[in-house]
């Protein structure tokens, strides 16, 4: 088996198929027949709006699936963060609106309860030492009761673009002569790069890599686990903030009580795009073509006839193939 | 040491976490839902002491509603906190974090009961599922009095009175009005041409009265014109309607329904209607669903009220749908009367108290438009 491994064949021995990795290469052929096919089956995909659509969806998922690629990695997983995410859209936006603060102080708020929750999943379980799952399982509950309770369980509308403080939401589209651009996706991008950068080559990314390789080598080897075990878990939090203000500027409306489930299209995302559920192992740029699969799928199976009860089945079928594909993966490296 | 730090960290954040949450929580009157919980450790002894308030005149009572989730619902709280102060009552407004949470709901049921008020204002999420929390109230000999889509086939002799708006007509009425605007284009339509509902669930009594309203009306309307119709989508809707289903129909009622209470999932259901190009109108049964169908209109831009344009018709007020109905994105919306509702609701609850007999109030609803938004009569029911 290993002997097979190290041979590989054509495919997997080209030098370029070596750098990408063969999943990224995977997810990108993927996701090149799922545009085609929709494009194929239903004419309302092949216009310029399917692909404002598919931005729309993907701005929030890619920030939770940056976030939460990092807690993958470490072996762990945060399952905080799509309450998370309409909890501390809520809390920034009911400033906005009901207490009329500026926006930026909305965003600023966001992005700190998003840092603080963040530490709170990472403190407990680096070094309260509970199983990630349980931990942010709890604080998934936390979040959607805070989130009801800071707004008197009002929802929240976010400025319009056309209100005299509505900004925010040319951070994502804008209208120039008449078309409108998605762009949100430099954000997107913009983040990827710096965060793939950290993942890849800084100290705290490496240490986060290790961690979820072999945490108990990493802490004999001198490395501070809990610190940046932590860190990987203020990342989420951070991004679930970012998700959330991006969210709550291409949709407007937050609910309280809701947001459970989103968490599932980000992780799934993550996993689609090659990052193992065991850890030690993930791309940030895997994970953004992941959840460009997820957004197109959400996008394209309206757009063909299905109900939604059929496009929940259909994404939970992708999600199983996905986590099956990672479990295989692991069983031929050992 | 480390503990020490820990222990520093962790109330650092969380009187954080409670400072961003409470400094924002000025304004809301309402009791939330957590506060109930602290309500129900109350020693019973209390029921006694309030029954013989009765007797003083200080009556309570309880109202269990559907939540906060919609602004419609603080203007409810709004008209019951009003006419509460008016009569020198005291009441207790709860409900869910959201309205799919219907145990949580039932669970308020049972507290409000066991509080033994004067009488209760039920606004059942799911009456199948509170059936229990009634029963017991009947038991105690609580009268409950029904409110916005009321306690739909709860057992005979628990429910004295309802105040709701009758959803099924204001779906009528939408429908009343959504087709003078589309008539002609029926009419003179060479192909199949699609109407859309957009429902934020299939559960909730008054949206599924709403869209039936709707598309009741509006097939009626269509047949009594010579045209054939038919109602596709959602099972629920396509099983209830009164509509007869025919194939190859001259107008399709196509119903979407999310899969869970999301904006992004409804914006997209917005979107796959107006990307078919034979859509004409789409219908928006509430506040969540019209909202996502001005946010999913944004890509597009199909909405309006010009020849080419896709008719929208939306339903409840709140800030996004009010300026949409203001530029003419919207045809207009229908509005109820939540305030009354609220005002009502009390009122009712007051007079069984002193036992005069009561009967079902239908609070109303009002269709407003750019032109007539602005009348003090509309302008009271719609809200930021």
């Amino acid at each position: 088996m290993a002997d097979n491994q190290k041979k590989g064949n054509a495919f997997t021995n080209n030098p370029i198929v070596k750098a990408v990795g063969t999943q990224k290469i995977v997810v990108v052929l993927v996701l090149i027949i799922l545009l085609a096919f929709f494009s194929a089956a239903s004419s309302a995909f092949r216009q310029y709006s399917t692909i404002l659509s598919i931005m729309d969806y993907t701005y929030y998922l890619a920030f939770l699936g940056i976030g939460v690629t990092f807690c993958l990695i470490t072996g762990g997983v945060d399952l905080s963060i799509g309450t998370g995410l309409v909890c501390y859209g809520l809390i920034g936006g009911y400033l906005i609106t009901y207490n009329k603060m500026p926006v930026i102080v909305g965003i600023l708020v966001t992005l700190l309860v998003g840092v603080l929750m963040g530490a709170i999943n990472g403190i407990i379980v680096s070094m309260g030492g509970l199983p990630p799952f349980l931990a942010t399982l709890c604080t998934m509950m936390i979040a959607r009761g805070l989130g009801s309770l800071a707004t008197g369980g009002l929802s929240v509308n976010w400025p319009p673009t056309a209100a005299e403080n509505g900004w925010a939401r040319m951070l994502f589209k804008i209208e120039v002569g008449g078309v409108k651009l998605p762009i949100g996706f430099i954000w997107v991008l913009l983040f990827a790069i710096i965060m793939s950068i950290v993942l890849n080559k800084t100290k705290p990314g490496r240490y986060i890599i290790a961690i979820g390789s072999n945490k108990e080598a990493t802490r004999l080897s001198g490395v501070n686990v809990v610190k940046y075990q932590t860190l990987a878990y203020i990342f989420s939090g951070f991004f679930t903030g970012l998700a959330a203000i991006a969210y709550a500027n291409t949709f407007q409306a937050l609910a309280p009580g809701t947001g459970a489930g989103m968490e599932l299209n980000a992780i799934g995302g993550a996993i689609i795009g090659g990052t193992s559920m065991s850890g030690g192992m993930g791309s940030i740029a895997g994970t953004i073509l992941g959840v460009f699969i997820m957004s197109v799928l959400q996008t394209g199976l309206p757009n063909i006839g299905l109900q939604a009860n059929y496009q929940q089945i259909i994404i939970g079928m992708v999600l199983i193939l996905a986590v099956l594909v990672d479990v295989l993966k692991n069983k031929k490296l050992t | 040491m480390k503990k020490k730090l820990l222990s520093v960290l962790l109330c650092a954040a969380m009187v954080a976490t409670m400072a961003a949450g409470c400094g924002s929580k000025e304004e809301p009157a309402a009791a939330p839902a957590p506060e109930t919980k602290e309500d129900t450790q109350e020693p019973a002894a209390d029921a006694g002491e309030e029954k013989t308030d009765e007797a003083t005149g200080s009556l309570h009572f309880e109202i269990v509603s559907k939540g906060f989730q919609h602004q419609y619902w603080q203007a409810v709280l709004k008209g019951a906190e009003q006419k509460a102060a008016e009569l020198g009552v005291t009441m207790e407004f709860v409900g869910p974090n959201s309205e799919s949470d219907i145990a949580d709901q039932v669970q308020m049921l049972n507290n409000a009961v066991n509080k033994k008020p004067a009488a209760i204002g039920l606004a059942a999420l799911d009456t199948k599922s509170a059936l229990d929390g009634i029963q017991a109230a009947m038991d105690a000999g609580i009268p409950i009095v029904g409110f916005d889509s009321g306690v739909p086939e709860a057992p005979e002799g628990a429910v004295y009175a309802n105040c709701a708006t009758d959803n099924y007509a204001a779906g009528e009425l939408a429908a009343e009005k959504t087709y003078e605007a589309i008539k002609d284009r029926i009419a003179n339509a060479s192909g199949t041409v699609r109407i859309g509902v957009l429902s934020q669930d299939a559960t909730g009594e008054s949206l599924i009265s709403r869209g039936l309203g709707f598309i009741d009306k509006i097939a009626e309307l269509i047949v009594a014109d010579g045209k054939t119709v038919t109602v596709v989508g959602n099972q629920k809707f396509v099983d209830d309607s009164k509509c007869e289903k025919t194939d190859g129909a001259d107008v399709e009622i196509e119903v979407l329904v999310p899969a869970s209470v999301d904006s992004a999932l409804s914006a997209t259901d917005c979107q796959t209607l107006l990307n078919k190009a034979d859509t004409i109108a789409i219908y928006g049964s509430n506040q969540h669903s019209a909202e996502a169908m001005v946010t999913g209109d944004e890509n597009l831009g199909k909405f309006g009220t010009g020849e080419d344009n896709v008719i929208a018709v939306g339903f409840d007020s709140g800030a996004v749908i009010k300026a949409a109905v203001k530029d003419g994105t919207f045809l207009g919306a229908i509005t109820q009367a939540p305030v009354a509702m609220g005002e009502a609701v009390i009122q009712t609850l007051y007079d069984i108290a002193n036992g005069k007999t009561v009967s079902d109030i239908d609070t109303g609803c009002q269709w407003y438009t750019a032109e007539n938004m602005d009348d003090p009569e509309i302008a009271q029911n719609l809200y930021d």
